[in-house]
């Protein structure tokens, strides 16, 4: 299939950018051979009380993003608005169809033209517990979005997006003095943390009930706490186990 | 007794938080059937749990639950700007002074005339900490019954959106404006608190 073999070598870039000039230099490349003059790569967030994780990245025009920060813009923005109402792509002349457009919404999108920026297609980035994002692509005032690559932005935003977050390292740096938990142990520690006894872990993972307490023990020691307890909090702050291994139904 | 924990990792060793982690299990999960995480069958807690969290707790006095709340740094991620911005209408509050309630609880074992006094002395530990700390205003989200409470308690405070169906629940978003006047328009409305924070010390003392 096209689409596939064309985006390969950008998703590979992308995955090894690791400064936001590097992914800025492949993203503004992607832009132009999809056919549009600007990208915009961002947490939705007023960039005056943003803390350091807060992804920015964009080739707009530098006068649009300084009245835009200037004026705190990005509260009210519409598009960021109707990008939490969908979990795929869409074009800005959809937006009215999505939310109700209040006056003001109207002249922040008309400053945008005056601005030089024409028509977009914004990808949405919705990641629990953390800022929301997206991801845009737009044309110049006057040129229309190119025809049928929909598809194709809708995988170079979401890959760029996810690139992004590695390289403001939206989760925290990762650092080799995190303690790492054998998969066994793993495995014991998230049944228990779903609210199973040792007998009952040790029927679900056909072990023995003394060597479920010995790996959760050992999953203890590993972070240096005395309480089962204590460990599944830790784990599930550090990534080791999430809030979906553990959510109901 | 009224306690303020904040700027610590979540952890279950203090028993307040403690008790408060279960009591919000059997609140929001046993009784309101919320689709939230459990921890190890007991305890609920999520994501938004941080360091970041400033916590609201009233207790008895043995660190038992009566009350509480969890505030969020409107400056970071967190519930009404991730997961509900559909339900404003106008520019979602957000700032150093902004602060989202959330998971405002009520301990269920408690007779009604009990519970009443403990969501009042919630009430109004929320405002004096506000009015303190220099919050100027509290968000939230909310089904329509706490929404009409909240308006009803005689401080400023007013939706920010038409409510909404979302996931099969009926929801609102709310502002409450808070000032150094707040805690008397509690007042004046019949919402008071007697405890203290630790280290505060009482007019009426």
């Amino acid at each position: 299939m096209g689409i596939g073999k064309a985006l390969r070598p950008f998703i590979e870039f992308a995955g090894t950018a690791t400064n936001p000039a590097d992914l800025a230099d492949i993203l503004g490349e992607t832009t132009g051979r999809m056919g549009y003059d600007y990208f915009a790569l961002t947490h939705h967030v007023d960039l005056r009380d943003a803390p350091p994780s807060t992804i920015r990245l964009h080739s707009y025009p530098d006068r649009w993003v300084e009245y835009f920060d200037r004026n705190g813009l990005a509260a009210s923005d519409p598009i960021h608005r109707a990008s939490q109402r969908t979990a795929i792509g869409f074009a800005w002349r959809c937006v009215p169809q999505m939310i109700p457009l209040t006056p003001a919404d109207r002249r922040i999108l008309a400053l945008a033209t005056d601005h030089g920026i024409g028509e977009g297609f914004t990808i949405p980035a919705h990641v629990p517990g953390e800022a929301n994002g997206s991801c845009s692509f737009a044309t110049a005032n006057g040129r229309p979005l190119p025809p049928d690559n929909s598809a194709q932005a809708q995988v170079v935003g979401s890959f760029a997006f996810e690139a992004a977050r590695r390289v403001w390292q939206v989760r925290g740096a990762e650092t080799d003095a995190r303690p790492r938990l054998t998969d066994r142990q793993r495995d014991c520690l998230i049944w228990a943390a779903r609210g199973k006894g040792d007998w009952e872990t040790s029927v679900i993972l056909g072990i023995s009930e003394d060597t479920v307490a010995q790996h959760i023990s050992q999953a203890c020691e590993r972070y240096g706490v005395q309480k089962r307890t204590s460990l599944m909090i830790h784990t599930l702050f550090d990534g080791t186990i999430s809030f979906a291994d553990i959510a109901r139904r | 007794m009224l306690h303020l924990i904040e700027g610590t990792r979540p952890h279950l060793e203090d028993a307040v938080l403690r008790n408060m982690f279960e009591a919000r299990k059997r609140v929001f999960v046993d009784l309101l059937g919320w689709d939230v995480p459990v921890l190890a069958g007991r305890y609920e807690l999520d994501q938004f749990d941080t360091a970041d969290a400033i916590y609201l707790v009233v207790t008895d006095g043995h660190g038992g639950h009566r009350a509480s709340a969890r505030l969020l740094p409107t400056t970071r991620p967190h519930l009404l700007d991730t997961m509900f911005a559909c339900l404003c209408d106008e520019p979602l509050p957000r700032g150093p002074t902004v602060h989202e309630i959330t998971r405002f609880c009520l301990e269920r074992s408690l007779p009604a005339c009990d519970r009443r006094a403990a969501r009042d002395e919630l009430v109004s530990a929320l405002a004096r900490f506000g009015a303190g700390y220099g919050i100027t205003l509290y968000t939230g989200v909310a089904e329509p019954g706490w929404i009409e409470q909240v308006l009803s308690f005689g401080w400023r405070a007013r939706l920010l959106g038409a409510p909404r169906e979302i996931g099969g629940k009926r929801l609102g978003a709310i502002a409450i404006e808070i000032d150094a006047e707040t805690p008397g328009l509690l007042e004046r409305a019949g919402i008071s608190g007697t405890l203290c924070f630790a280290g505060e010390v009482s007019d009426a003392a």
